[in-house]
This record gives structure tokens, C-alpha cells and sequence, in this order.
């Protein structure tokens, strides 16, 4: 149930600040996102359409603790057959991205985090690795790329996961 | 000769080697040079639902390693051709481009960025690529996955139609096999949410294995190493979880074209595909 003395009316002009957020606006509510969903298709916990419809109507607290945000594949479907031409799965990762500065980031994510940041890459090119591949013929790769870790810092990313 | 900056990223190097090996030896029957980019990071994808920002600026940096160079760039993974055209694009602003700079990497050429499969497409050619068919691979029914980001969103790709999708069907058509034509073409194989939800991301490469069963297709082909991730490493996951038996092989298509090319399944990596493409071996 749906209680708008509970709505946060600032919600939607974050999320249109974020990175892809832009098009959150323009949504009127047709559904052709969920309904062309493959997500949504086989769980119906996930459904961008209402999803987009409780960010505009500020109901922030519901959005951001929901988990069934973070089911979002990103693939796309939705944002092909959008009549209003919002990048629909764009608006969805900007909405993501608050819910990380707010406190709410999947543990996975993290750990992914932390392996870009000690790597530059999500697999670490190993001994074991780099035995393989020298056997295969494959070329040597550089084992840690430390710009990463540079642009970690320019957009101080750290500083935004909760520990 | 035609020469491309190489992008690997972050699976193919370390969980894909036989998709490189075949590359590799597919694009030197083929006279394409490759130069390596050794210092390529990832792609930026993975920390896209952390920070836009952040996995843009990785992408850029990637793409700028192939501008210096004054490449275009060639991609084996679908999310990192995807990546690397979004940050692209995103060089073209102001704001975004300051950043990237105050980090002190350039992007001194406009260059392209596009799928391998895309590239062989465009500028080998299906007509020159039926040319150069050695052993015409007969009596196969070969299902094509396109996966998500190879074409969508098609604001970033704008390359064959992202509705009704044909260019890896005529890809894996020229090399004499039977491209099965079906309906659920777009599916995704639901690697995103594999962190997120197993049991979703299993439901979602199920469907697709059993579109593979239904239309008695001998293989699949993938052009992501995350697609087969999910078809082919997560296969008897899939089995186990919906009480049923697949065993189907997922080749990456340039393992197909280099056995059409007449290259030696070794040269194509096929001793190390998990399920074993034998039945397809046997044809040859």
C-alpha cells in the first residue's frame, strides 16, 4: 500500500542528477518496458514500470530497500520499446547509483570493487594463468593495470560504500 | 593487411583462452593483424550499477590505449563493446572529457569500436568470407545467440536490426551449417544478475537451452564469454535445478568459422570446451 504522506517529493530530481537519469521524467506510465522485460517475464518481483512509477512519485524508502532493483540484467529490452525513447535501463542503473551513495550496495558489488581495485581486472591474470596461456601461444598481458586505481580515486569511490 | 587495436578485457584472457586462441588463429588465416592493448583493464562494466561515472572513465581509458595507437578497436565480449561505445560517445563531453584528461590520458583519434563478429561482418564481408570456406560444415543445426549488448542499446551500435537480428545467422550460415531460424532470439542469458540471483539467472539460461533442445540444434554459438558462462559452464547447473539433460555444446563462433576455414580443432580450441563438441568433431 501506497502512502503518499511518506513521499519524498526531492526523490526524482536526485535521480534525474545521476549518471542516465535524464529521461526519468518523461515516463507516462505505458508499461512496455515490463511487459518486453525478459526478467519480468519469468519473476514477477521485478517490474521497472513500478519501479519508475514509485521514483516519480517520491516513495524513496520503498525503492531504494527493495532488492528486486538490483535484479535489473540491464539488457536493454526496455529500453528499445520505450514510446517516449528513454533509456530506460540507464534510468534504472542511475536509480542503482543513488541507492549505493544512500547506503545500500549489493555485497557482491563490493567485492568486485575491491578486486578491480587490487588488479584492474575482475580475474587476476595468476602464475597458473599466465603458464596456461604462454603454453596456448597467447601474447603476455600486463598483470596489474594501476591507473584503476587512479580513477577510483578521482571519483572517490571509497569514500560512497558503506564498510 | 588490415590491422585492430585487440581488447580482451576481464573473463576472455583468464576463463575464455580457447575463444582468444581461435580468434587469433581465425583472424591470421584471414590476414587481419591484431596489436595487443597488454595495459587494457576492465572494461568498466561491472562496477556500471556502482558508479556510471567511474565504470565510464574506465571504458574511456581503455578506448583512449586504442586511439593512441590510431586503431580501431576489436572486442570479444559483448558488455565491453557496449562499455567502450558508451564511453565513446561520452568523450564528446566537455565535462566528461576534463575529467578523463586531469587523469592524464588522451584520445588523440576518432576511432571505432566494435565486436569482433561485427567487424568480420562489415569489413571481411559475407562474401568474401564464403570465399575463403575450406570445409563446408555439413548436416549441423547451429543455433545463434546474439546476446544483449552486441546490439542494444541500438542508440550505441546502430548495426543490423535489433528487432529481428540476422548478421551472426548469416555469419554462421556461410560456413555451411544450418543457421536455425527461431523466435526467441533477443533472450538474455541472465549473467548480469548471477551475483544478484542464481536461481533467476539459471531460470533465464534455461529457457534459451531448452529453445537449443526444441529445435534439435547440435550446438550453440555465443559471441560473450558471460553467455557462456551461463550456457555452457553453468549447463549441468541448469540440468540438475530443472531435472533435465542438455548436453549441448556452446562453440564461440570463431571456433565454427576456423573449423570452415579448415583450421585443425585444435587451432580452435575445442579440447577446451566443457560440454565436448564430439558430435561436431566426428562431422568434420
Amino acid at each position: 500500500m501506497i502512502d503518499l504522506r511518506n513521499a519524498d517529493t526531492s526523490f526524482k530530481w536526485e535521480i534525474i542528477k545521476q549518471e542516465g537519469g535524464e529521461g526519468l521524467l518523461k515516463c507516462f506510465g505505458c508499461s512496455d518496458c515490463s511487459a518486453s522485460c525478459p526478467v519480468r517475464y519469468l519473476d514477477e518481483r521485478y517490474n521497472p514500470r513500478k519501479i519508475i512509477r514509485l521514483t516519480l512519485l517520491g516513495m524513496k524508502n520503498e525503492v531504494l530497500s527493495s532488492p528486486f532493483l538490483w535484479l535489473c540484467a540491464h539488457c536493454h529490452a526496455c529500453t528499445e520499446r520505450c514510446p517516449q525513447g528513454i533509456h530506460v535501463a540507464e534510468v534504472i542503473n542511475a536509480i542503482k547509483n543513488y541507492a549505493v551513495k544512500q547506503g545500500y550496495c549489493p555485497e557482491g558489488l563490493k567485492v568486485q570493487l575491491n578486486l578491480l581495485n587490487n588488479s584492474g581486472r575482475l580475474y587476476e591474470l595468476e602464475d597458473f594463468d599466465l603458464k596456461k596461456r604462454q603454453r596456448m601461444g597467447l601474447p603476455e598481458l600486463a598483470k596489474k593495470i594501476s591507473d584503476v586505481s587512479k580513477i577510483f580515486a578521482l571519483t572517490r569511490i571509497f569514500e560512497r560504500i558503506p564498510k | 593487411m588490415k590491422k585492430y587495436a585487440l581488447f580482451l578485457g576481464c573473463t576472455v584472457p583468464v576463463r575464455a583462452q580457447h575463444y582468444e586462441l581461435a580468434t587469433r588463429n581465425v583472424a591470421k588465416e584471414l590476414g587481419i593483424e591484431f596489436i595487443d592493448l597488454k595495459e587494457g583493464s576492465c572494461c568498466g562494466f561491472p562496477l556500471k550499477a556502482l558508479d556510471a561515472e567511474t565504470s565510464l572513465l574506465m571504458a574511456a581509458r581503455n578506448v583512449g590505449l586504442a586511439s593512441n595507437l590510431g586503431l580501431d578497436v576489436v572486442t570479444l565480449c559483448n558488455s565491453c563493446t557496449a562499455m567502450l561505445s558508451d564511453a565513446q560517445s561520452k568523450l564528446k563531453e566537455e565535462k566528461f572529457r576534463r575529467k578523463f584528461t586531469e587523469l592524464g590520458f588522451t584520445y588523440p583519434n576518432e576511432i571505432k569500436v566494435r565486436h569482433f563478429v561485427r567487424m568480420l561482418y562489415e569489413d571481411i564481408g559475407i562474401e568474401n568470407l564464403k570465399k575463403v570456406i575450406k570445409r563446408p560444415l555439413k548436416n549441423l543445426r547451429i543455433l545463434s545467440h546474439y546476446g544483449c549488448h552486441y546490439l542494444r542499446p541500438s542508440y550505441l551500435h546502430t548495426f543490423d536490426n535489433v528487432e529481428n537480428p540476422h548478421t551472426l545467422d548469416e555469419l554462421v550460415g556461410l560456413t555451411g551449417v544450418i543457421s536455425v531460424d527461431y523466435q526467441e532470439k533477443k533472450l538474455c542469458c541472465g549473467g548480469s544478475v548471477l551475483g544478484v540471483d542464481e536461481e533467476l539467472a539459471l531460470k533465464m539460461a534455461n529457457q534459451k537451452l531448452s529453445v537449443a533442445k526444441n529445435n534439435n540444434a547440435d550446438a550453440m554459438i555465443s559471441i560473450c564469454p558471460f553467455c557462456t558462462v551461463m550456457y555452457e559452464d553453468n549447463q549441468r547447473k541448469v540440468e540438475a535445478k530443472f531435472n533435465t539433460v542438455f548436453n549441448l555444446p556452446v562453440l564461440y563462433y570463431p571456433q565454427l568459422l576456423g573449423l570452415g576455414l579448415g583450421l585443425a580443432p585444435d587451432a580452435c580450441g575445442l579440447k577446451f570446451n566443457r560440454i565436448k563438441p564430439d558430435g561436431i568433431i566426428s562431422k568434420l
